[in-house]
């Protein structure tokens, strides 16, 4: 290798270094979840899919949901390994619920009177980071909810390890994969 | 560069595309759609998620649409029509409902809030999750290749084997009202 692309590789590097650090202290301002102190994962949107579900509340309409995780977690969902190790991140997207007139028309044709339904609107996204010594109270996990980029409030986040508890015997953990068709 | 590291990189891209070959090759022709010669691509399951969906009765099945690179790249700088090499996955499963999540519904609703008893039930009734797979459906972006269908090639599987030929056929007609969207009926979840 010349000198010459060798100083031109280690000046791109440190332009790098330099132009990743400012965007890097920015997500430091950011809010973390009370109780728990969870950011929002960056680049979370690009996660691997989990699996996708429906959900129903009572007087607000339905959501349509879908889980992503990081690369720990996705590994722990195909290998099966539970408890999921520490570094695994699970992120649940909530959608609200729209029928869909288009894809109703299309659908009308192989299968007469279909209803079909697609997203609406973002509502929020929950996020789950598996830290056994941090979150040891807690099963091991920590939680956070956002909406439009803010967390919720301490009493939203009383209510996360309560409600995930039924699922104490995989790991506090509802969803499962949804493997390939 | 160094000739052993030079040597060395050129071993290694010789040896990759040695393996995609045989891997291309790999896939009969028992494997490939019909008319359109789609086989399905290696991976899919790990692509970017676009959106989510579900149909209702007859179909009850919950849907996630995935995209490969070109895909996610193309949806996010909102690009119509599609670049040649773009890929989008419609996967679906049977809706099927979880007593897990039907137990922390009765919990939530017994204890955190002030929901009835019924309305505990009646939400928990509209709440489904991903069961067993129904079928993999893929649209293939090839300007060139499918002209005649909008510049994209169609296939569906069911348990990895490519559906019949008069399925096939419905895909572009069943596509045609998206025309606008370049024949592509799923906009990118926010």
């Amino acid at each position: 290798m010349s000198r010459m692309v060798f100083v031109l590789i280690v000046v791109a590097i440190a332009a790098g270094v330099i132009a990743l650090t400012p965007a890097r202290s920015v997500h430091a301002d950011e809010e973390a979840s009370p109780i728990y102190g969870v950011k929002i994962p960056a680049g979370y949107r690009d996660w691997r899919l989990i699996a996708v579900k429906q959900l129903h509340f009572a007087g607000m309409g339905e959501q349509l949901r879908a889980q992503v995780g990081n690369d720990i977690a996705i590994k722990a969902f195909k290998e099966g390994t539970r408890p999921f190790p520490d570094g695994a991140i699970i992120a649940a997207m909530h959608w609200t619920r729209v029928p869909s007139e288009d894809n109703d028309k299309v659908l009308d044709v192989p299968f007469p009177g279909t209803h079909s339904f697609v997203i609406g609107s973002p509502v929020n996204v929950q996020i789950m980071v598996k830290d056994s010594k941090k979150y040891a109270a807690t099963g091991g996990w920590g939680f956070a909810d956002f909406k439009d980029g803010k967390p919720g409030d301490t009493a939203l986040h009383q209510t996360c390890f309560p409600c995930h508890a039924p699922a104490k015997d995989r790991d506090f953990v509802f969803t499962n994969y949804a493997p390939a068709p | 560069m160094k000739p052993i590291a030079f040597l060395l990189i050129a071993v290694a891209t010789l040896a990759g595309i040695v393996t995609f070959t045989a891997a291309v090759s790999g896939h009969t022709d028992e494997n490939a759609a019909p008319i359109y010669g789609v086989t399905i691509p290696a991976g899919y399951r790990d692509w970017k998620l676009i959106s989510v969906a579900r149909v209702g009765a007859p179909l009850n099945d919950l849907r996630a649409k995935l995209g490969n690179d070109i895909a996610i790249k193309a949806y996010r700088d909102r690009k119509v029509p599609f670049p040649d090499g773009t890929i989008i996955a419609r996967l679906a499963w049977q809706q099927v409902t979880s007593e897990t999540i039907k137990n922390a519904f009765r919990v939530r609703g017994g204890t955190e809030t002030h929901l009835s008893p019924e309305q505990v039930e009646k939400l928990v009734d509209g709440s489904f999750v991903a069961g067993p797979p129904t079928n993999v459906q893929f649209m293939v972006k090839d300007s060139t290749k499918y002209a005649s269908t909008g510049g994209w090639g169609f296939a569906q599987f069911n348990d990895g084997k490519p559906a019949d030929e008069a399925t096939h056929k419905t895909c572009f007609a069943c596509h045609e009202p998206a025309k606008d969207s370049d024949f592509v009926f799923t906009r990118y979840a926010p």
